[in-house]
């Protein structure tokens, strides 16, 4: 990462997640609380944020551990609760399919909800050379690895912390406030805030769904009506992101 | 649960992220998507933060708050107008969690 840190791609992915970094640390240290008052060991609350990093899957995880329900029905939550990230890769995975198979397990298990639509908007074309699939990786690498760090610090802090940290002052609203200023731009064109809009109506109408199944049917159904509003509302102009083909430098 | 049932959670847990994140990306270049499946990808994940967020200003307790007594509503959609405004992220959420912490306390 030293290394990494004197490449301008690197910091410049650093720096376009920089401010997002203060809501995931305050959103880490939320998870990193609710693990403890949920009556986790030190030991199991540590092992949980540093192997699993995945803040949504841990909370929907938590209440269902204090009620003593299956492990499966656990593990099935926490499968479906993350089935965003499986969609959301198949759009950023392969610009690094040409990395180790160790790498790439890496990578994918480090990019999460913001680190997508970030890298997206900074490169939203396909590498042609060498130099520039460098600078993909680099920039990745400056979005993911902070991110990480951050995480994890304000996680390990709430663990610390536990119940000194009151909860009241709705700390993990930073976190939402951050993910808002990265939404925020991705609704300029027509299907994109018709997208965003459905996807909220039905995230909050469907929150009660069994496994919180309503996070994905909410995702699925935004991208449908956002790609048929682009299908049969929008002028025959916007080719942009699907011409990987071309060649733009 | 027992140490370790938690332990057993954790692992699947941690194999449930494994999955979901890394799946596409070890094995993904070996599936070949038709391309409106490609081109609706691209509006996957701004409806996965919508669907992440929106529910945060609207859902307290299990139960949707429409009404302005809600702090979170207010202050994100202030938040939001303000983002639109200066166009930077940080001020923004000091922005945001003071509108939120003035509405929870005096509201």
């Amino acid at each position: 990462m030293l290394k990494d840190w004197n490449s301008s791609l690197f910091r410049e992915g650093f720096k376009a997640s920089a401010p997002s970094l203060f809501g995931m640390a305050a959103w880490g240290m939320v998870v990193g609380v609710a693990m403890i008052k949920a009556g986790l060991s030190l030991p199991q609350a540590l092992g949980m944020t540093l192997l699993v990093f995945a803040g949504s899957a841990q909370l929907a995880a938590l209440p269902l551990i204090v009620a003593n329900a299956p492990i499966w029905v656990i593990f099935a939550t926490a499968l479906i609760v993350n089935l965003r990230f499986l969609i959301m890769s198949a759009l950023i995975a392969p610009r690094f399919a040409h990395l180790s198979w160790m790498r790439r397990t890496l990578y994918g298990f480090l990019t999460g909800d913001i680190s997508v639509p970030l890298f997206m908007q900074r490169f939203p074309q396909m590498w042609q050379n060498e130099a520039e699939e460098r600078d993909q990786v680099l920039y990745l690498k400056g979005l993911i690895l902070p991110n990480w760090f951050v995480w994890q610090a304000g996680s390990i802090l709430g663990i610390l912390a536990g119940s000194q940290v009151p909860m009241h002052w709705g700390l993990g609203f930073a976190g939402t406030l951050a993910i808002l200023c990265i939404l925020l731009p991705l609704m300029r064109n027509r299907p994109g805030f018709i997208g965003v809009l459905v996807a909220g109506v039905v995230a909050v109408a469907a929150h009660a769904m069994p496994y919180k199944l309503g996070l994905l049917l909410a995702v699925l159904i935004g991208m449908a009506v956002a790609m048929w509003v682009e299908e049969h509302f929008e002028p025959v102009t916007g080719t942009e992101s699907t011409t990987q083909g071309a060649n733009h430098e | 649960m027992s140490d370790i049932e938690i332990w057993m959670v954790i692992i699947l847990l941690t194999a449930a992220t494994v999955i979901d994140r890394s799946a596409f990306w070890v094995i993904g270049h070996h599936i070949n998507l038709p391309k409106r499946v490609q081109e609706a990808l691209r509006y996957a994940p701004s409806c996965a933060l919508a669907a992440i967020v929106v529910p945060d200003f609207f859902i307290s307790d299990n139960q949707i708050i429409t009404s302005l007594h809600n702090p979170k509503l207010i202050a994100g959609i202030a938040a939001g107008v303000f983002y639109l405004w200066k166009k930077d992220m940080l001020l923004t959420i000091v922005f945001g969690m003071g509108i939120f912490t003035l509405v929870r306390l005096y509201f």
